[in-house]
């Protein structure tokens, strides 16, 4: 189905989890959501085919979702849940700060001061930091160049377009990353926050929340009144995980042959399709 | 011996099936032997047959065809009149008058149309002091009026001429059907609601045990009693969910069918005819449920309907029904408690069906243990989601088939269980609310794969004219001096692009 399954190899991840060959997820029957959002699940501009489900992370989307004219929302949970579960953690020992600066997706282009938040997450944050950036902003010398000079700066991999490219490690590559932190943070609540709670990191959202051209900042403003318990330098941790994790799903992953059934990856679909196709 | 006493129809047999049943037969036999007996309407033969050894029984049918075929099945100790129910005189008497078929078949189109009550006061008039009478009478507010798509008012069998439905005179609820025997010197001594047909029930209830006795058990096994006796009928909605809520909800006298009273003819009679809190015919066997003294329930058989040993006497399991409990955590979207339901149902009876499985807390047990095995469970639960008009957490997975697959995923199996034969399906009650609920959801299916339809075209569109442009590039880009000077111009065309876009963006 969409491309956008395949970002940040969550179909892959996917397969692997339901026994199939995670370097070649089949065909997906519908639309995953592939990033935390605060709307019916898919991203902004998504061009939606209709009839078709959106497997989207926690019971709070799905509704919201049905409101918004989309009764097919099937809660399955995020993929990195589904990859959390399948990779125990070690006991290593963590330190410092992940620190995620809010990034626009590919043709978006964020406007604000880098080195201004920089100043202000080193007089924040204790320990070592690591900047993650997004890739588009990784492979921006400039851009690189505000966050080298105040810590280690990474990237987790491409998320890939269209099929092309994408990174499969990618989520394995930020819960590595993750479980090695003591704390994760951003300039605007999102998945990476979602995901480090999840894994274990004391939670943070402050700085200048930059600002993507042409965005409504209405839906950031609602973020922030919506999720008030994720926000700040230090919100308490035991909150701020429990509302991740319900925002990731937790409780509601299938089982592996649940996934299979829902995603139309079963056997017996699998040869109909094939059949259809070859017909 | 027929005994014409007047208005008989010479031409007409009854059209609709006539009272009966292993439950009204079990409560039949409680008369006790050497009594006179009067079968008044039509009663199912084999009925009639087991109520005449040792008894005086004497027909009352007002079709002479009817009183005919009674006379040829030559049933040693049965007497039969053939007429109209005002033509009967005092002349005899009898120690039981049973009316399981109601009153509304007792009058011929000769002479007076007898109401309810005058038919009542009629039938008290043969009854001997003391004597018993029992007495189906029809709600016309039951389920099975509710869920009928004809009119009674308007019925087209060769008995309506008359037809009164809810605006005759019968009582309405079952406290002012006690009421009023009791008014005509018919004091009751045992009221039971029954489902699922008045004149063939197989579920009796007290009205005090659907108030404080255990409501999940009896919702259910109303529910099981019409799934039963509306197969592949037509209805308005599926009787089986109305029935059952009924009696979950504390309206099960209320909207039963019928209600069988047991009363006396004033002065107080032997009470020879008693109601249990529970009656149930099921397969097997007809059993009571009594309650016991720790407030439990105690399932106990009194007669064995085929050669096989009487099932022991068990406790009902306490407990929800599992069907409800599912139904209701896909209605909340609460995947994680049907997952536990889901699994711990296919772990403790994989082959029992839904509406027979009582849960409590982790404990799964058969609410009917006599009740015949049910291989395809998971796949009869799945279409019951698809068709029944539930919204459920999988919403976009329509055919019964690949739901039964993530049902069996949900429940903790690996396997997928084998496509269900459309065939073997169990005959349901086809509701036209469960219709109209299909149509819609058809309706949209087709406006969603029509809209797909116009996407995908567009997409392909756009496909064909990106696939158009690498051509020619390919083309283009092909050929050996042609191929280097687009290469140059390219290149310089990007730097161009790349200076220009740089010096935008560094403008202050």
């Amino acid at each position: 189905m969409h491309h956008g399954n395949h970002f940040y190899g969550h179909a892959h991840v996917l397969a692997e989890y339901c026994g199939l060959d995670p370097a070649d997820p089949p065909r997906i029957d519908g639309y995953l959501q592939h990033g935390w959002n605060v709307a019916d699940g898919l991203g902004g501009g998504t061009p939606y085919a209709p009839g078709l489900p959106i497997f989207v992370w926690s019971e709070r989307t799905r509704r919201r979702a049905w409101s918004m004219g989309r009764p097919l929302a099937t809660v399955i949970g995020s993929p990195f849940l589904y990859l959390m579960r399948s990779i125990p953690a070690e006991s290593t020992k963590r330190d410092g700060t992940i620190w995620y600066p809010f990034h626009g997706w590919e043709g978006q282009h964020v406007s604000g001061d880098h080195q201004r938040l920089v100043d202000e997450i080193v007089a924040t944050e204790a320990g070592p930091i690591t900047f993650c950036l997004y890739w588009q902003e990784y492979r921006d010398d400039r851009v690189r160049a505000f966050y080298e000079q105040a810590g280690r700066v990474i990237c987790h991999g491409y998320r890939g377009y269209m099929r092309m490219q994408t990174d499969p490690r990618f989520l394995h590559n930020q819960l590595a990353e993750l479980r090695s932190h003591r704390r994760v943070a951003s300039n605007r609540l999102s998945s990476a926050v979602m995901y480090g709670a999840a894994a274990g990191c004391e939670p943070a959202v402050y700085g200048d929340p930059m600002r993507l051209a042409s965005e409504d900042l209405a839906t950031a403003e609602r973020v922030r009144r919506e999720w008030p318990e994720l926000q700040g330098v230090a919100p308490d941790p035991a909150t701020a995980r429990a509302t991740a994790m319900a925002e990731l799903g937790d409780g509601y992953l299938a089982s592996p042959a649940e996934l299979r059934a829902l995603l139309g990856w079963t056997a017996a679909h699998r040869a109909a399709s094939t059949a259809r196709e070859a017909a | 011996m027929i005994q014409l006493i007047g208005g008989e129809m010479p031409e007409y047999a009854e059209e609709l099936p006539s009272a009966g049943g292993p439950l009204l037969r079990h409560l039949a036999g409680r008369v006790p032997t050497g009594s006179r007996i009067l079968l008044a309407g039509p009663h199912d033969p084999e009925l009639v047959a087991a109520l005449a050894p040792g008894r005086e029984v004497t027909c009352l049918l007002r079709s002479h065809p009817d009183a005919l075929a009674q006379e040829h099945r030559a049933v040693t100790g049965v007497r039969i009149l053939c007429g109209t129910l005002p033509k009967i005189t005092d002349t005899d008497r009898y120690d039981a008058v049973l009316a399981l078929d109601g009153t509304t078949r007792l009058c011929s189109p000769e002479g007076p149309q007898l109401d309810w009550l005058d038919a009542v006061r009629a039938l008290k008039r043969v009854l001997r002091p003391g004597g018993t009478l029992l007495l189906t009478v029809e709600n016309e507010l039951g389920v099975h009026r509710l869920v009928d798509p004809g009119t009674p008012t308007a019925a087209r069998t060769g008995d309506a001429w008359r037809p009164l439905g809810e605006f005759g005179d019968a009582p309405g609820r079952p406290d002012r059907l006690a009421a009023a025997l009791g008014a005509e010197g018919l004091p009751v001594a045992g009221l039971a609601a029954a489902w699922p047909l008045p004149g063939r029930p197989t579920l009796l209830v007290t009205p005090e045990t659907l108030r404080y006795g255990p409501v999940d058990a009896l919702g259910a096994l109303a529910a099981g009693a019409v799934a039963t006796a509306y197969a592949s009928d037509r209805v308005l909605s599926d009787p089986r969910r109305l029935a059952g809520a009924a009696v979950r909800r504390g309206l099960g006298a209320e909207l039963a069918p019928a209600w069988l009273a047991v009363a006396h003819r004033a002065p107080a009679g032997t009470g020879s005819v008693t109601l249990p809190a529970v009656l149930h015919a099921g397969e097997r066997a007809v059993a009571e449920l009594v309650s016991t003294p720790d407030g439990a329930w105690l399932r106990r058989t009194v007669r064995v309907l085929d050669d096989r040993p009487a099932p022991p006497d068990q406790p009902l399991p306490p407990g929800r029904l599992l069907e409800e409990l599912l139904l209701t955590a896909a209605l909340r979207h609460e995947l994680p408690e049907l997952r536990r339901l889901l699994t711990g149902w296919m772990v403790a009876l994989p082959s029992a069906a839904a509406g027979n499985v009582l849960v409590d807390g982790d404990r799964f047990a058969l609410l009917d243990p006599g009740a015949p095995d049910c291989p395809d469970a998971l796949t009869r639960f799945a279409r019951i989601l698809a068709t029944g008009g539930y919204t459920h957490p999988w919403q976009a997975v329509t055919e019964v088939t690949r739901l039964t697959a993530v049902l069996a995923g949900a429940a903790g199996r690996d396997e997928v269980p084998d496509p269900a034969d459309p065939d073997a399906a169990e005959p349901a009650a086809d509701g036209l609310r469960e219709h109209e609920e299909q149509l819609r959801a058809l309706r949209r299916r087709l406006d969603n794969a029509e809209a797909r339809s116009g996407f995908f075209e567009h997409e392909l569109a756009k496909r064909d004219a990106d696939l158009g442009r690498a051509r020619m590039q390919i083309a283009a880009f092909s050929g050996g001096l042609g191929y280097r000077a687009a290469k140059v111009g390219l290149a310089l065309a990007r730097k161009a692009r790349k200076r220009l876009r740089n010096g935008t963006e560094d403008a202050p």
